[in-house]
């Protein structure tokens, strides 16, 4: 999709938004603050007061879910005594058989960042509605987190796979586009090299896996650091990205896009219009296969079979006669084919 | 159909309907239409929801050419697009909501089954007991996308602290804003959980887990179905396809005093209705229970999926199948392989949907719904699917609804929904036969001993059917049964133990009879080889030409 189109940011709850609807807004703008809550911190209550733990009902100043400041009274005593929060935080429980108070703490103030570029349309709860002027790809999947860089292409032709020993210091902070595929090895290459995303055509959901785990065991053991985001726009397996979009990627290699991987959408800006798909396709046609035993590869409608037919599944179905790239004319549901048009101009 | 005398010129004209299934991957549409006096589904088909309507009418039309009056083949097209529509569709999103509870195992368990059951996805679910420090608890639930809150915890005689701390958890958690918090725990703690939210935020709802022994899952499904209702689909309920095939099934069973169970498997979303012989209903959507929800794409369950297979798949391909169903769930299996990975998936989606309430047993027809049961390439694919995925006790007749017209006519008013099945009953099921499903067995000895009493024909058996045997008998569509079935005292067939000996009446359908002594739930050798053996010679008994070999 080209054009302007509305993104939603969605914010943490606990964000205080530091924009106004109608601001323009950066990738790198800091679009809100947030502190995140600490690991909590048990507070007596009633022994400063010298109360039972029973009373501490009637000694609390607070409920449970409030959010309280330093020095903001915690419990008070009919005699004038007081227990006062330590710090600024969120009271999660209340003890009657301790008389204790479970707190925890705000950490420091971090930002949240846009990564987009655009005007803010609205601020809704738990998000931000941003007018983006640009090119918007939706990827079939994609995992990690949202981030933006400039835009590189990592291999020379859309069937290659994207190797390790290809990524190096030049990719940091860089939206890489790869081919047919990167192994977890190589995802773990790029993430610690400072590759801001990775756009591929497809992935083994195992090597997906594989490198969400070791992410996983690396954050646990806090060796982790910089976010990194991962799209995929045309299936699992070894799929090579369709040659007119490889085209328009090479074309716009050195533009500033964003990744959003959980969302699936990737951004890039001051961008000619991106190939457009149609998911009816006709005869003549330039078509990309979606399933096996034809998946990722291109050819063009030839005809459209009469009546239903079997596919090799035995599913009576639509069928079209497909004349691959390689030569091979094979009969295809008509349902696993999808139309790759040229770019429309604006 | 009846053509009546046109407004203007006296041109040709016909009564049409459409009856269409909006689905998240793939539209359904049936025409229906009278012909010699009566209301028929005249033709159906079904395309990807991405394509455009004209090409379904399109579908239709020619599907309609070489049986329609000439006097109107060239104007199908038009009175197709122009024909009023019953029409239903796959909600537009689920219900996000965020669960805390004290306990994984009790409370928790079964708050999530009342909610998935209800339409919701639990996007995010904390417990006292999952070992996550306090903070990541907090920090998850701060960073969920919800649309409601659930908080379960404590039994009603009890109490209990923990049930309050969950509370203070969520209430930190949500800050402030709209969303409601359900409180679906401890009685005695609703005034405590209540003062810690803002006046009218806290809805209190029975507990359904009042005691460590006793669920009662009900009413809280009832109020997270009316929730949804109020939160995401505002007023259009009976639209919904989970809605409308509901009260289609309901409505089968009342009419035909049957217990009827239905189970719809879609993209999406995944359907349970049951129905007794009053048509009192109840059912079970699941939003994440479809093919292409995700469910089936998490750690582990591919690998699960590839040891439940016939054929012999890699775990990767399983994998990366299923992702790519989920990816681009319009498309088809185009290859064997693919077709296995996807019934394999059905069948597991369906044991989970039967999993979620009591064991179906004394079910009298079971319907399967959705375009990978319905339209199967061939019916004993959608009978194993249905038979090992549900695997109903007892003597069962099954059924598919090919156009999938359930939905629709279950969107009629109450009246009017008597009215359509009852015109179109011959119509919108196509039957596969009948099954006998018995439960134990012992080694060595015979599980069941059936004799086939066929009108017009000559008897069959008696038949033994040893454990961990399946036989597919033929009996074709319409043709009528007496079953006397002599059980070994281990089995059961649904009816109290006592009754040794059953006799029933069974009609057939387009895969046959078939007796099944493979126990509930299936056991299934250990060896990879051996289970592999046994599930390809149950296949093959189910897809092959019945014979009465082995009957005699």
């Amino acid at each position: 999709m080209n054009g302007a189109s509305l993104h939603r940011i969605h914010l943490p709850r606990g964000t205080s938004v530091t924009v106004r609807v109608g601001a323009a807004i950066r990738p790198d703008e800091v679009i809100g603050l947030r502190r995140g809550a600490l690991a909590p911190v048990q507070l007596p209550l009633t022994r400063p007061l010298h109360r039972p733990p029973g009373d501490v009902e009637q000694v609390l100043t607070v409920r449970p879910g409030e959010r309280v400041e330093a020095g903001q009274p915690l419990a008070l005593n009919e005699g004038g005594g007081a227990v006062a929060a330590p710090m600024a935080g969120l009271v999660l429980s209340v003890s009657r058989r301790d008389g204790t108070l479970l707190l925890a703490p705000l950490g420091p103030e971090e930002p949240v960042i846009s990564h987009v570029r655009g005007r803010v349309r609205s601020i809704e709860e738990g998000a931000l509605a941003v007018e983006v002027p640009a090119a918007r790809l939706r990827g079939v999947g994609g995992a990690g987190d949202a981030v933006h860089g400039e835009l590189v292409v990592g291999v020379p032709t859309p069937e290659v796979e994207l190797r390790a020993a290809a990524i190096d210091s030049g990719a940091t902070g860089k939206i890489l586009v790869g081919g047919s595929r990167a192994s977890a090895e190589t995802l773990t290459r790029a993430r610690a090299m400072g590759v801001a995303g990775i756009v591929l055509g497809g992935v083994l959901d195992k090597e997906l896996r594989d490198f969400e785990a070791i992410q996983r065991r690396r954050s646990e053991a806090g060796g982790m650091t910089g976010s990194f985001g991962i799209l995929l726009v045309e299936g699992f397996g070894k799929v090579g990205i369709d040659p007119q979009l490889f085209a328009w990627f090479r074309a716009h290699a050195g533009r500033v896009a964003s990744l959003f991987g959980a969302d699936r959408l990737l951004y890039v800006y001051d961008a000619a219009p991106l190939p457009e798909r149609r998911l009816l396709a006709r005869v003549g046609d330039r078509v990309i296969a979606h399933r096996r035993p034809f998946q990722g590869r291109g050819g063009v409608l030839v005809a459209l079979l009469d009546d239903l037919h079997a596919a090799q599944s035995g599913i009576p179905t639509r069928m079209a006669l497909v004349r691959f790239e390689d030569g091979r004319l094979a009969p295809v549901p008509l349902a696993n084919l999808e139309a790759t048009l040229p770019a429309t101009p604006r | 159909m009846t053509f009546g005398p046109g407004a203007a010129g006296g041109s040709a004209t016909t009564e049409l309907s459409l009856l269409m299934d909006i689905g998240s991957a793939w539209t359904k549409a049936a025409v229906v239409g009278r012909t010699r006096g009566r209301w028929r589904i005249a033709a159906h088909a079904a395309q990807p929801s991405g394509w455009d309507e004209a090409e379904l009418i399109a579908t239709l039309a020619a599907r309609l050419a070489g049986t329609a009056d000439p006097r109107v083949a060239a104007r199908l097209d038009a009175l197709l697009a122009e024909a009023p529509r019953i029409s239903v569709h796959t909600p537009t999103r689920p219900g996000r909501i965020a669960m805390a509870a004290v306990s994984a195992e009790l409370s928790g368990a079964a708050a999530r089954r009342a909610a998935e059951s209800a339409g919701w996805v639990v996007v995010e679910a904390v417990t006292a007991d999952d070992g996550r420090p306090s903070a990541e608890r907090l920090s998850a639930l701060q960073s969920a996308e919800v649309d409601a809150w659930l908080l379960a915890g404590g039994f009603d005689d009890e109490g209990g602290e923990g049930a309050l701390d969950m509370a203070g958890l969520v209430a930190a958690a949500r800050g402030g804003g709209r969303s409601p918090v359900v409180w679906a725990g401890s009685a005695a703690l609703r005034d405590d959980v209540a003062a810690l939210f803002d006046p009218g935020v806290l809805r209190p709802v029975a507990n359904p887990r009042p005691s460590p022994d006793r669920e009662n899952p009900l009413p809280l499904r009832r109020y997270l179905d009316a929730l949804i209702e109020r939160l995401v689909e505002r007023g259009t309920a009976r639209q919904l396809a989970p809605i409308g095939f509901g009260r289609a099934v309901a409505e089968l069973a009342r009419a035909g005093r049957l217990r009827v169970v239905g189970v719809d498997l879609g993209a999406r979303y995944a359907t349970w209705a049951s129905a007794d012989e009053n048509g009192i209903a109840d059912s079970r959507v699941v939003a994440s229970g479809g093919l292409a929800s995700g469910s089936l794409t998490l750690p582990g369950r591919p690998a699960a999926l590839a040891h439940s297979l016939e054929m012999a798949i890699d775990e990767l391909a399983v994998a990366d199948a299923l992702q790519n169903l989920r990816a681009r769930p319009g498309s088809l299996p185009q290859t064997d392989e693919e077709l296995a990975i996807v019934q394999g998936a059905s069948r597991e989606l369906l044991g989970e949907l039967a999993a979620g309430g009591p064991a179906p047993s004394g079910v009298d027809l079971l319907i399967g719904s959705g375009r990978t049961i319905a339209a199967a390439p061939i019916p004993g694919q959608a009978m194993q699917m249905l038979l090992d995925g549900v695997r109903p006790i007892g003597i069962v007749q099954l059924a598919i609804d090919p156009a999938g017209a359930l939905g629709p006519l279950g969107a009629l008013r109450d009246d009017e929904i008597v009215e359509g099945l009852g015109m179109l009953r011959d119509d919108v099921l196509a039957p596969l036969g009948a099954a006998v499903i018995c439960q134990g067995g012992r080694p060595g000895h015979v599980s069941m001993r059936v004799t086939v009493h066929r009108v017009g024909w000559p008897s069959l058996g008696p038949i033994d059917i040893r454990p961990g045997q399946l036989e597919l008998l033929p009996l074709s569509r319409g043709q009528v049964a007496e079953l006397e079935i002599d059980l070994d005292p281990s089995v059961r067939l649904g009816a109290p133990r006592s009754a040794r000996s059953v006799q029933a009446t069974v009609t057939g359908g387009a895969v046959g009879l078939v007796l099944d002594a493979r126990d509930v739930p299936l056991q299934l050798p250990r060896r990879t080889d051996d289970r592999r053996t046994v599930l390809s010679s149950w296949r093959e008994t189910l897809l092959r030409e019945p014979s009465v070999e082995g009957a005699a």
